[in-house]
């Protein structure tokens, strides 16, 4: 490969893993079986451009390769709000994408599309709460992804270091939870305890005791906080997840470094830190579905917007994948849902989208486009402060529905 | 007085600059504002400040794997840092930022460079060598 007998794209996509498996030491390539690929945002300028340019170049993918989220909401640009001109550049990935080879999923959640790679087989993916879902949930291998994705889908290679190698996927931390379930049995409860414990562990790799995630979505929520606040590729829970069924096995049979308590006390200050609204204030914003929200918890969005609405002036946007707002609408769950006034968006966002001050201002949008967003997921809560520019509110889906059909945080 | 530190090489490269030492933990999706280059998020000791040019040193990298793209686009609006350091061993997703823009990189430096780095000293990355050279 690395002597263009198969064409310069390949031998370039292949210099560039050497170079990065000569970054970090690594001893050799393997084959991979998947990638998830980092769709170009066009919020990102020249993103969609190289992508159209690259692909001309004649580069095929050679594992299934899905993509993910984009700026707009592909099916029906105009329902978010994008503008014309970023939706059509957004558009124009489509085509290249396919001329790849790869598959137009647009989602941060591949795996709920039914892309679960078996236990221990490399990968390479993007998008961090998947990347986290991948190695810890799935036991499948990859590090933490990014553009390099696209060499690792046309080559089929990844160096051999990481996440890959089994010394890496030892537990570092213990984290001892003593929280009693009946705290931990909403999806935002878990991602505050991911929260906490992603700003202790940073990079290193926590095993969680006392803990029993009975929901795929808690795991979900989990794993992409403990990404947010820090840099989680990989965490253990004992009797759970698969490479630890027990703590010892977590640790590889050696101590863990560090040895921490959590109580809700802990997981309270989490939503302190994220809820910078008011309560009794108004809310121009409501975001669930970070990561994108599986059927079941459209079915229940749905359900509890039955015959109600959300007055003027509130947005509220429902985020899933393509695939399941198909069936979502075979179901009828979409309509219940946009009924009432709330929109079910595909393929992209808030935070990805054009909502984003820098896009906003560069395309003449009010900045920022949002006062006040109330949300489930701490990962939505602690980008869009900064990103939108906005106040944020940490809670329930019962209370970010409330808070839609209210107009204001209770 | 010129003090030179020894760190390992991530992505080639030689780039000198002034020293952007930040305390903490740093996200390239988030905490940085795409159209000026300037760290925006809300309690960053270094609210405030500009990465184009500079050599940014920080502990560790965080975040949404996204960091990766929007160092790409810094870089293509020349608003990049022109050297990163990261106390941790590097991130593999801010890597591949830095191998596509040409970014020298390097991590697990000597001790003490950060705090030496306070204040805005110019600094020389090379990181072929493996050395952070002081240069005030």
């Amino acid at each position: 490969m690395l002597d263009g007998a198969e064409g310069p794209v390949v031998a370039e996509a292949l210099d560039y893993l050497v170079q990065l498996g000569e970054a970090f030491g690594a001893e050799r390539l393997v084959d991979i079986t998947y990638c998830h690929y980092p769709a170009e945002m066009a919020i990102y300028e020249g993103s969609v451009e190289e992508a159209v340019a690259y692909s001309a170049r004649g580069g095929r993918v050679r594992v299934p390769t899905t993509t993910s989220t984009l700026c707009a909401d592909l099916e029906r640009p105009a329902s978010t709000g994008c503008p014309a001109a970023l939706a059509t550049l957004q558009a124009q990935v489509e085509g290249a994408h396919r001329r790849m080879g790869m598959l137009e999923t647009y989602t941060c959640t591949p795996q709920l599309l039914g892309f679960v790679p078996p236990f221990g087989s490399y990968i390479a993916s993007v998008e961090s709460s998947a990347i986290v879902y991948f190695n810890s949930v799935l036991g499948a291998r990859t590090n933490r992804g990014g553009l390099f994705t696209r060499y690792s889908a046309i080559t089929g290679k990844y160096p051999l270091m990481g996440y890959l190698l089994d010394d890496n996927r030892r537990g570092t931390h213990r984290f001892d939870v003593h929280v009693p379930p009946k705290h931990l049995a909403t999806y935002d409860a878990w991602c505050a305890l991911g929260f906490h414990i992603g700003a202790i562990v940073g990079g290193a790799v926590p095993v969680i005791t006392g803990v029993r995630p009975d929901r795929q979505e808690w795991l979900l929520g989990l794993g992409a906080a403990l990404a947010t606040s820090g840099s989680v590729t990989l965490f253990h829970i004992p009797g759970v997840t698969p490479e630890a069924r027990t703590v010892d096995e977590a640790f590889h049979g050696q101590p863990p470094q560090e040895v921490h308590e959590v109580t809700l006390q802990d997981l309270d200050a989490v939503y302190e830190r994220l809820t910078t609204i008011p309560r009794g204030s108004a809310v121009d914003f409501v975001t669930l579905g970070c990561p994108h929200y599986n059927l079941a918890q459209l079915k229940n969005v749905a359900e509890k917007l039955a015959g109600r609405r959300v007055p003027e002036g509130v947005r509220f946007w429902v985020c899933t994948n393509r695939m399941t707002r198909r069936q979502a609408e075979y179901s009828g769950y979409v309509q219940a849902i946009e009924a009432a006034g709330a929109l079910c968006v595909a393929d992209t966002c808030p935070v990805e989208s054009h909502m984003r001050l820098s896009t906003c201002r560069e395309h003449g949008l009010r900045a920022p486009n949002v006062e006040a967003m109330v949300t489930d997921s701490a990962k939505m809560a602690r980008y869009v402060g900064d990103l939108i520019g906005c106040q944020t509110a940490l809670t329930d889906v019962d209370s970010c529905i409330r808070a839609a059909l209210s107009g204001v945080f209770s | 007085m010129t003090r030179t530190f020894k760190a390992s090489k991530v992505v080639r490269g030689v780039a000198e600059g002034e020293a952007l030492a930040c305390p903490g933990s740093f996200s390239f999706l988030g905490d940085v504002d795409m159209q000026t280059g300037e760290i925006i998020a809300a309690g960053h000791p270094c609210r405030g400040m500009r990465l184009a040019g500079r050599v940014l040193a920080y502990p560790e990298t965080k975040g949404s794997s996204g960091g990766c793209v929007v160092l790409i686009t810094l870089a293509r609006r020349g608003l990049a840092p022109a050297a990163l350091i990261t106390e941790k061993p590097a991130d593999y997703n801010l890597a591949e930022g830095a191998i596509l823009a040409a970014i020298p990189f390097v991590c697990e430096p000597e001790a003490g460079l950060l705090e030496s780095l306070a204040g805005g000293v110019r600094v020389r990355v090379d990181a072929d060598r493996g050395t952070v050279e002081l240069l005030d």
